[in-house]
């Protein structure tokens, strides 16, 4: 009776084991290609690497937190944050206009509030899909 | 490309092989498998530390293809010289029995299917888990795209998120990989998971085999694969296979060396330096190893603590000379006035409480509590340590238990919102120590050849 419950576990275990990878396998089949985003990401930060005439060294990078009375969820904000940061690499990306040479991520909207509020201190270069560099005006 | 990015890291893991085979000259098939296996973490770690010196040496391009070459074929010539005039017996396999082949069966379509999920998932993010690209392949670029300024990588003007303080083993071989295959592809990051995800399958079964029984090793070995998080965690690109894995070689060579072979307490302690080496979390494994080793044995820990330190001097002191010139980690270096605070607020204990009866319930991604499973099943089949192998039971147990209770501290400590910190991380962390505690469980409750007999 005992040997039986027990050799009934050892199928058991098998049989949950193989149930539990087969299950997983099935639920990878049609899973998102969420992949394809951060190649997104990559591909509207590549003219703003063209524009930087820097290869290494601190730039600053302006998010939705930098303009006043625009809400944000800071989360996207940071993820955001971290993709460019991946994308231009081996630039150091630093948040808000702290460097001669920054890098804005921001949606025409937001853009235009920031525009109003900083414009003046810098010369902007759109490079397109809501990303621009911002050169700071009186730097050498 | 694919195949030369799978070629490239060949070198550097066969001599890992041929390192520990030059340790242990044992040559039964599983414990060929086992030098496999660890060859696999081992080269890892030698490139990624001689990219490392070489870098701090000489900051630049470095064709570290051609080094893992000339270290593959010294290593080689070693070998060939120290097995001239020996015999070399045809290896025997052992004659299976019909259990075991059917158990050996089950774990090779079990790992058919998690080779299949892991490239589904791969398929669906290329790039990895958030922090495969933001702190791992993030720091890797950092070395590629700029080999003359590769400190830049740890900058401490890098955001925290990026944790610029992280260990570099794993960017350091995908940087060397990008040199390698001339290009910046995501097969390198993939490649090297793959293959720290089979090792580890590969250095359960032929571990639990060599002290145990095949049945044994393929259930073992079977419920490792099968845990969903294991596989999802493995094709997510981050540190945490290769650290788990480290762990659980060091603890096998523990085990192997106190019951079978002295010489192994090199090679594990060099183990739990590559621990230190992948991620910050290998830094409290060789504390409490090293603790652990000197309270079991307490009436003369010095000469396995020699052997111990001596293999693990060389990972340390490149771990050490890191630390000194890479920015404070996150956790001891926000808010460092408030800790105190932090260790006398019992509404965090509550809450670390309540998240790990969570993970008892749900960890690894089963259908169902794994852990409670595992405990009904050892209750049923009972307990059958061999009797030569206690005192090797009753130190790695010791070491998952500090390790474990080690998390535990850490998370009291954070500065960062508990909740969410629990949330992000206390699986993977647990993740780390389930193969040891897999090869330990696995050791101590009766085989199923017994069972079957």
């Amino acid at each position: 009776m005992q040997a039986g419950l027990k050799r009934t576990m050892v199928v058991m275990l098998v049989a949950a084991a193989l149930f539990s990878v087969v299950q997983q396998w099935l639920s990878t089949l049609h899973a998102d290609r969420g992949g394809e985003a951060i190649a997104t990401w990559e591909a509207r930060l590549v003219p703003a690497r063209k524009v930087l005439p820097l290869d290494r060294g601190v730039i600053g990078y302006v998010g939705d937190w930098d303009v006043p009375g625009i809400p944000y969820a800071l989360w996207d904000q940071e993820s955001e944050y971290l993709l460019t940061q991946y994308a231009l690499a081996p630039l150091i990306l630093k948040k808000g206009m702290v460097a001669e040479w920054n890098v804005a991520v921001l949606k025409p909207k937001t853009f235009a509030a920031w525009q109003a509020a900083y414009g003046t201190q810098f010369e902007v270069l759109p490079v397109g899909r809501s990303v621009y560099v911002l050169h700071r005006l009186g730097s050498q | 490309m694919t195949l030369s990015s799978f070629l490239i890291f060949l070198p550097t893991i066969l001599s890992g092989s041929l390192i520990v085979h030059l340790l242990w000259p044992e040559r039964r098939p599983m414990a060929l498998l086992l030098k496999l296996s660890l060859g696999v973490g081992l080269g890892m770690g030698i490139s990624s530390i001689l990219y490392f010196m070489i870098l701090v040496v000489a900051p630049g391009r470095v064709n570290m293809l051609l080094v893992t070459f000339i270290l593959f074929a010294m290593l080689s010539l070693a070998v060939l010289v120290r097995e001239q005039g020996r015999q070399w017996d045809q290896p025997r396999f052992p004659r299976l029995s019909g259990l075991q082949w059917g158990l050996v069966t089950a774990m090779v379509v079990a790992l058919g299917f998690m080779t299949l999920t892991f490239f589904n998932l791969i398929l669906s993010r290329p790039q990895g888990a958030f922090d495969a690209w933001s702190i791992w392949d993030r720091a890797a670029r950092f070395i590629y795209r700029d080999p003359q300024n590769w400190h830049a990588a740890f900058s401490p003007e890098l955001d925290w998120l990026n944790h610029p303080d992280y260990p570099l083993l794993v960017p350091l071989n995908v940087a060397w990989g990008w040199e390698a295959v001339g290009q910046e592809t995501q097969r390198i990051p993939i490649i090297q998971a793959m293959f720290f995800v089979l090792a580890s399958a590969a250095l359960m079964f032929a571990s639990v085999g060599l002290v145990r029984t095949i049945g044994q090793a393929s259930l073992s070995t079977l419920v490792l694969i099968c845990t969903p998080t294991f596989i999802a965690v493995g094709a997510g690109l981050v540190s945490d296979i290769p650290v788990m894995y480290y762990i659980l070689a060091s603890s096998v060579l523990i085990f192997l060396a106190l019951t079978q072979q002295p010489r192994l307490w090199i090679l594990s302690g060099f183990m739990a330096g590559l621990a230190g080496w992948a991620k910050n979390e290998g830094l409290l494994f060789i504390v409490v190893s090293m603790l652990v080793l000197i309270l079991t044995r307490p009436k003369g820990p010095g000469r396995v603590l020699t052997r111990y330190s001596a293999g693990l001097a060389v990972p340390f002191a490149v771990l050490l000379y890191f630390k000194s010139i890479a920015p404070a980690n996150d956790i001891f270096a926000l808010d460092a006035g408030n800790q105190w605070t932090r260790i006398v607020d019992l509404s965090r204990y509550w809450l670390l409480l309540k998240a790990i009866g969570a993970q008892a319930l749900g960890f690894g991604g089963w259908s169902f509590s794994i852990l409670f499973a595992l405990a009904i099943y050892a209750l049923v089949v009972r307990l059958k340590p061999s009797s030569h192998s206690r005192l090797g039971v009753l130190t790695i147990a010791a070491i998952i238990m500090l390790q474990f209770l080690g998390y535990c501290a850490v998370y009291v400590l954070t500065p960062h919102d508990l909740e969410w910190h629990l949330g992000t991380s206390l699986g993977r962390l647990i993740l780390h120590i389930f193969p040891s505690a897999l090869f330990l469980y696995f050791n101590t409750i009766k085989d199923p050849e017994t069972i079957f007999a």
